[in-house]
């Protein structure tokens, strides 16, 4: 491997750049461990990753009615996401324009005037400047309010999923997610889904790049990470994590999709609402779903997970994301969804058993997060680089494709690291454009 | 306040301080003896409101909100071999203060409210957390002793900063 006299610190950005282009090889799944613990790469990422691409900001139905705003991050900017009077969503820089000051400091709400704490600078929930105190007086009416709106941040929506971006010309959002949006249907298209309460948030000291890393493609983990889950009996034993599909599709997205399973995992009542809004391929795949453990490129991971509790047998769907906030650290935030029309009896158990399993105190999350804080640890400092520390990725490189009724590149069973492979493969693509 | 009330929170704050052992020694199951059957543990996601808009939680998302047997379950969990969150064990040290005894009926039930704050270390790391908060409790007296019947906590943070809740509030 290439030796350098220079740290990554001592280096130009472009030697960086040039630096990942020798030493990072997806395709050999060959990943070294610098990536997880150098600020460096971390500054690149957030200049070419998350201020370029389109990141997640939210679900519709947290803004439910018209005048309900939520404030989210992107790219670690404040945004206000709101519902105006005619039901339109926008999001804008929770900044005011005057001189700066951040407009809005509730997480939520409903309100269709914003006013800001230093100077009472007006704005409406459509982002136009209504108005400024003693405006005629101190402007002698010289202030052009037109030109003083609130910064508008470019946003799309893909089946009540909300993106955003900062970067005017970036692809349309349904083009970036390309063929994962077939798989998305089955997640948040197969009905009309709505947010449990508010997401859950908590900080991990781990690279964002491990949760997703985890999520993209990671079932291998469950047999001993999770092992506990199979000795309380709550799935059927430590290798079913093998069993189903492992796909992935252009753009750094995959999954791993657990079936078969022979308990239909949904409200059984809403059949023909998921046949109404899912072709018949999809439906087949969701009648025989287990489990589906995926992320949408960089950091929005999702998860159907089928577990039995009390006894009983209930899924819970989620989405999470793993925000940035440093080279080691991140915000997990992660929202909750259930089919509107289930049954609150429905609803109440997905809930208690998302609770259970994925959320702070989950019993299969928080092993994650330990496994996550360790690795983000070991890999920080300047040792890993100089020492040309690499992770191996080569697991399935092997393997042929299959078939799939499906979208995308995918394999016969989930103990591949095809899906890490892509993500990364993607990634350096960014990073090195 | 008199004599007797001061008995009585006297009573309530043994109770929490030696709940507080238990769960510091690392005693689970002798702390689970000590909820009762109709148990609801709950806490829920806190929230940041405009102004003084309450409650500043969610009344629908929570980071506990267990009945008796998921709570048995958590406990039984972290006796696998597999609990890693949990190997080794955090050191944890609860501190409960500010107790006050909202309503009483002797030898049948209580509302206690207490503060909590938990300091937690994790193997070799220097760095600790802290969490804090609020525990609305309910108690029943049975079979002469006082058993917890709901724990209501209310965490001061609307992004937790512990990376997992695999110890108990």
């Amino acid at each position: 491997m290439l030796k350098t006299e220079k740290s990554l610190e001592e280096m130009s950005k472009q030697q960086v750049v040039d630096y990942l282009n020798e030493t990072v090889k997806p395709e050999e799944g060959v990943i070294p461990a610098y990536l997880l613990g150098d600020p460096k790469v971390y500054d690149i990422e957030h200049e070419k990753v998350f201020l370029k691409t389109w990141v997640f900001i939210g679900h519709d139905s947290e803004v439910p009615n018209k005048g309900d705003f939520m404030t989210r991050e992107l790219a670690g900017y404040s945004l206000i996401i709101t519902r105006d009077a005619e039901g339109e969503i926008r999001a804008f820089y929770n900044m005011c324009t005057h001189r700066g000051m951040k407009l809005c400091r509730a997480d939520k709400g409903n309100k269709s005037l914003f006013t800001c704490p230093y100077h009472g600078f007006n704005f409406k929930n459509t982002g136009e400047l209504v108005g400024v105190p003693l405006q005629k007086d101190i402007y002698g009416g010289n202030l052009d309010r037109s030109e003083m709106g609130l910064h508008k941040v470019k946003l799309e929506s893909y089946k009540g999923l909300l993106f955003g971006t900062w970067n005017e010309d970036a692809e349309p959002l349904e083009e970036l997610l390309g063929d994962i949006k077939w798989y998305l249907d089955i997640l948040v298209g197969r009905a009309e889904m709505e947010v449990i309460g508010v997401p859950q948030r908590f900080v991990v000291n781990s690279n964002w790049k491990v949760g997703s890393d985890n999520f993209v493609g990671d079932s291998y983990h469950t047999m001993v990470t999770h092992g506990s889950i199979a000795k309380l009996g709550m799935v059927p034993n430590a290798t079913y994590s093998k069993r189903g599909f492992q796909i992935h599709t252009d753009n750094g997205h995959g999954l791993n999709l657990g079936t078969p399973n022979p308990d239909f995992a949904f409200p059984e009542e809403l059949k023909d609402e998921f046949k109404t809004n899912l072709s018949e391929e999809q439906y087949g795949v969701l009648s025989n779903l287990k489990n589906m453990i995926g992320n949408v490129f960089p950091n929005l991971s999702f998860l159907i997970s089928h577990t039995k509790i009390k006894d009983q047998f209930i899924s819970n769907t989620s989405i999470r994301m793993w925000r940035p906030i440093g080279h080691n650290k991140m915000e997990v935030i992660a929202w909750m969804l259930v089919e509107k029309n289930a049954s609150q009896d429905w609803k109440d158990r997905s809930r208690d058993s998302f609770i259970l399993t994925f959320s702070p105190s989950g019993i299969f999350e928080q092993d994650d997060t330990e496994v996550f804080t360790d690795i983000t640890e070991a890999a920080q400092g300047p040792m890993p680089f100089l020492k040309n520390l690499t992770y191996n990725y080569t697991m399935g490189l092997h393997r042929e494709p299959v078939d799939f009724i499906g979208p995308g590149v995918a394999y016969d069973d989930k103990f591949t690291e095809a899906s890490q492979r892509n993500f990364y493969k993607y990634w350096l693509e960014l990073m090195t454009k | 306040m008199n004599v007797e009330k001061m008995l009585l929170k006297c009573q309530f704050e043994q109770w929490l301080y030696d709940e507080a052992q238990l769960l510091d020694d690392i005693e689970f199951d002798d702390w689970f003896d000590l909820m009762h059957s109709s148990l609801r543990y709950q806490m829920p996601v806190r929230v940041n409101k405009e102004g003084v808009e309450r409650p500043d939680y969610s009344t629908e998302m929570f980071t506990f909100n267990d009945d008796i047997e998921l709570l048995k379950l958590r406990v039984d969990r972290l006796k696998t071999d597999y609990a890693w969150a949990e190997i080794p064990p955090s050191r944890t040290r609860r501190f409960v203060s500010n107790v006050r005894v909202k309503d009483y009926v002797e030898g049948e039930k209580a509302v206690v409210k207490s503060y909590l704050l938990i300091y937690r270390s994790r193997s070799t790391d220097i760095q600790h957390d802290l969490i804090s908060g609020e525990r609305n409790d309910e108690f029943i007296f049975e079979e002469g002793k006082w058993k917890l019947s709901k724990r209501i906590f209310i965490v001061d943070q609307s992004t937790i900063n512990t990376r997992n809740l695999a110890i108990f509030v």
